[in-house]
């Protein structure tokens, strides 16, 4: 994790109220400023001049309904989208000036749906996650087997190593995909809906995977996650979007607060204490008149 | 053959070791066939041999270690005066057959392959973004209108080819091309050629010339000898090579576009190269025998049924797979109606067409990469 000391050496306390005051380079790991970011052919943009610090190696969840601009925004943070207008910067350096494989050495991304081939294994596909790091010629760069090695153990599918893709169920075949992107061993992480469609033991233990990061690594994650109770179970900020813009950022207590929630989500809602933080028990769809 | 393929798909001891094992055993399979394959075309004919004769004849030192004989052969000089008439038959009429069909054969199958890869679709041939088309259409144009251009008609063939393919991109063009909107747009320039080709039938005269221009689109090696490996030869080394080179980009591109860019690869300049890559492979495969189908279709299925969808190891699978496939049928081209020889591709696309609807019984989630 080459160049990156400066920006982690800043913050491991349990950061609260540490927005975007303090978007030096120092603290954060991705600065994304007045970004405009859209599809290529729609009209408004789908995120519209946002500004948004990540921490470096902390844990940033993005919460909003769908159409909100989630992924839209994640896309805009690994350079998958060219801005309309603002910038975004990693460690302090734009995106774009990043070369390709460059860029893929020092930020991951996994997109909601993933498709591989059947008939490959487990391994051959975290392998492929080292394509960044290896030259044109090169089949095997250094570092490739520790890399892989670590990366199965820390998603916990060393038993599912020798079996093909194809024969996995759909929460194994995320653990295994999640797994490649660990190996492409970068200082940023992204994870696009990492839990959705999963059932509750493998959310659980992709989000174990999370919380591991968050705890064991500098490694900096950024996440979109549907169920609001994860975010503030296992992200140190969340980051709450409606229509493309951000609402309401912070640490999961200030965040996660019945008003939030019914002004983001259009939800009646509960918001209960709990030594996991806070926990939300949905009770209904709120009033259309906010 | 097919049973033997199946009984190796079962046997799925997964990890590196099973998977090169079972590699080795359809290069050996596969030579094997070659093989067998070449002795019968060899000793059977208007001149006809023993297998023993064949077999003194194909590895007879005496021409097979001959500098001046390969000279002959390659860079197209007089054959050597000792030659017997025996020799002269092997060496310079039927051998050369089967190793067009070799090359020819590895081109279609390596191309197939990877252009399944890159459309991400089981069911895409060689022929999927337009080179047929456009080789094909080429070939009628000479034959009814220039037939002073008739001995570039290879050339010509692999021109049109890569023309078709390079109009295809532009039509699929729209922000970067998709998977989807390649093989939609390899449908519209396939249709539109095909059907001016067909007009063009009309305008041919004379019947021999419908004959010929009928063989070519079926695909054939009638008549095939030293020149064809001449043509083909460079081509495919090089494509074939370069096909080679860029598994691990394949391996990659298989993950899907996003996944592919997450990873750091230009993927709309990637998948232009290996697709370029494969059309060189095609063409070079057309120019000397036409438009044989199902082989760049079935041989990827084959192979990635018993060695799994590794780009290396699929290739590799392929390399061997395609020339036991096209000699073979080959075989059957030649001498099951004989005297009268069909056009290979009839007979690929006899044996093709059963092999799908085996597959198609067999599994339930076919047609996904």
């Amino acid at each position: 994790m080459a160049g990156s000391d400066g920006a982690l050496g800043a913050s491991r306390e349990r950061a609260t109220d540490r927005p975007e005051s303090d978007s030096t380079a120092s603290g954060t790991a991705l600065d994304a400023d007045e970004l405009v970011v859209g599809y290529p052919g729609a009209d408004e943009p789908v995120v519209d001049g946002e500004t948004l610090a990540v921490p470096a190696g902390e844990v940033t969840a993005l919460v909003g309904p769908n159409g909100s601009g989630k992924s839209t925004l994640l896309k805009g943070l690994a350079n998958r989208l060219e801005p309309d207008a603002g910038r975004v910067l990693l460690d302090g350096r734009r995106v774009e000036s990043f070369g390709s494989k460059e860029l893929a050495r020092a930020v991951g991304r996994l997109s909601q749906e993933n498709t591989a081939p059947d008939t490959i294994t487990v391994e051959a596909l975290v392998e492929r996650g080292r394509y960044p790091h290896r030259g044109f010629f090169e089949s095997e760069a250094d570092g490739d087997e520790q890399a892989v090695d670590d990366a199965i153990a820390m998603a916990g599918i060393d038993h599912l190593r020798d079996r093909e893709v194809g024969e996995l169920s759909g929460g194994q075949k995320q653990l295994a995909w999640i797994a490649m992107a660990l190996a492409q061993d970068t200082d940023v992480l992204l994870l696009d809906e990492p839990t959705t469609f999963l059932d509750p033991r493998h959310q659980l233990e992709v989000m174990d995977v999370v919380g591991t990061l968050r705890d064991e690594s500098e490694t900096t994650v950024v996440l979109v996650l549907h169920d609001i109770s994860q975010a503030a179970r296992y992200a140190d900020h969340v980051v709450a979007l409606r229509d493309g813009a951000v609402y309401a950022r912070g640490d999961p207590d200030s965040v996660v607060t019945a008003g939030v929630l019914a002004d983001v989500f259009g939800i009646d809602a509960d918001v209960l204490e709990t030594e996991h933080g806070p926990q939300v028990v949905p009770l209904g769809p709120a009033d259309e008149s906010r | 053959m097919v049973e033997l393929f199946e009984r190796l798909a079962e046997r799925r001891p997964s990890g590196r070791v099973g998977a090169d094992s079972k590699l080795g055993a359809v290069a050996l399979a596969s030579v094997a066939v070659v093989v067998g394959a070449t002795l019968l075309q060899v000793s059977f004919g208007a001149y006809p041999l023993s297998l023993g004769e064949a077999w003194g004849a194909v590895f007879d030192p005496e021409v097979a270690l001959s500098v001046e004989a390969w000279r002959a052969f390659l860079l197209s000089g007089d054959v050597p005066s000792w030659f017997t008439q025996q020799q002269h038959i092997v060496w310079n009429i039927r051998l050369p057959r089967i190793l067009v069909g070799v090359l020819v054969g590895a081109n279609l199958a390596v191309s197939g392959a990877v252009f399944q890869i890159v459309t991400r679709n089981e069911l895409a041939s060689p022929y999927i973004l337009g080179v047929s088309d456009g080789a094909g259409l080429v070939v009628l144009t000479v034959l009814t209108g220039f037939s002073g251009l008739l001995p570039f008609v290879p050339v010509l063939a692999a021109f049109g080819g890569g023309a078709a393919f390079l109009l295809v991109y532009v039509i699929a063009w729209k922000n970067g091309t998709s998977p989807v909107r390649l093989v939609l747009a390899g449908v519209i320039v396939g249709t539109v050629f095909g059907s001016v080709q067909r007009a063009l039938f009309f305008f041919i005269d004379d019947l021999s010339t419908v004959m010929s221009a009928q063989a070519w689109l079926s695909g054939s090696l009638l008549n095939t000898d030293w020149g064809e490996v001449r043509i083909a030869l460079p081509f495919t080394v090089l494509a074939l090579a370069l096909a080679f080179t860029v598994t691990q980009e394949l391996d990659v591109l298989a993950l899907g576009e996003e996944t592919a860019e997450s990873l750091g690869m230009p993927v709309e300049r990637m998948r232009f190269a290996v697709a370029g890559i494969a059309v060189l492979s095609t063409a070079a495969a057309i120019a000397v025998a036409g438009l044989i189908g199902f082989v760049g279709l079935i041989v990827p299925h084959m192979v990635r049924n018993v060695v799994g969808s590794e780009s290396r190891r699929l290739l590799a699978g392929c390399l061997f797979l395609g020339p036991a496939l096209l000699v073979g049928a080959d075989v059957g081209a030649r001498l099951a109606l004989s005297p009268i020889q069909l056009p290979v591709g009839i007979i690929t696309g006899l044996v093709g067409g059963p092999y799908f609807l085996y597959l198609m019984r067999k599994t339930e989630n076919m047609g996904e990469v």
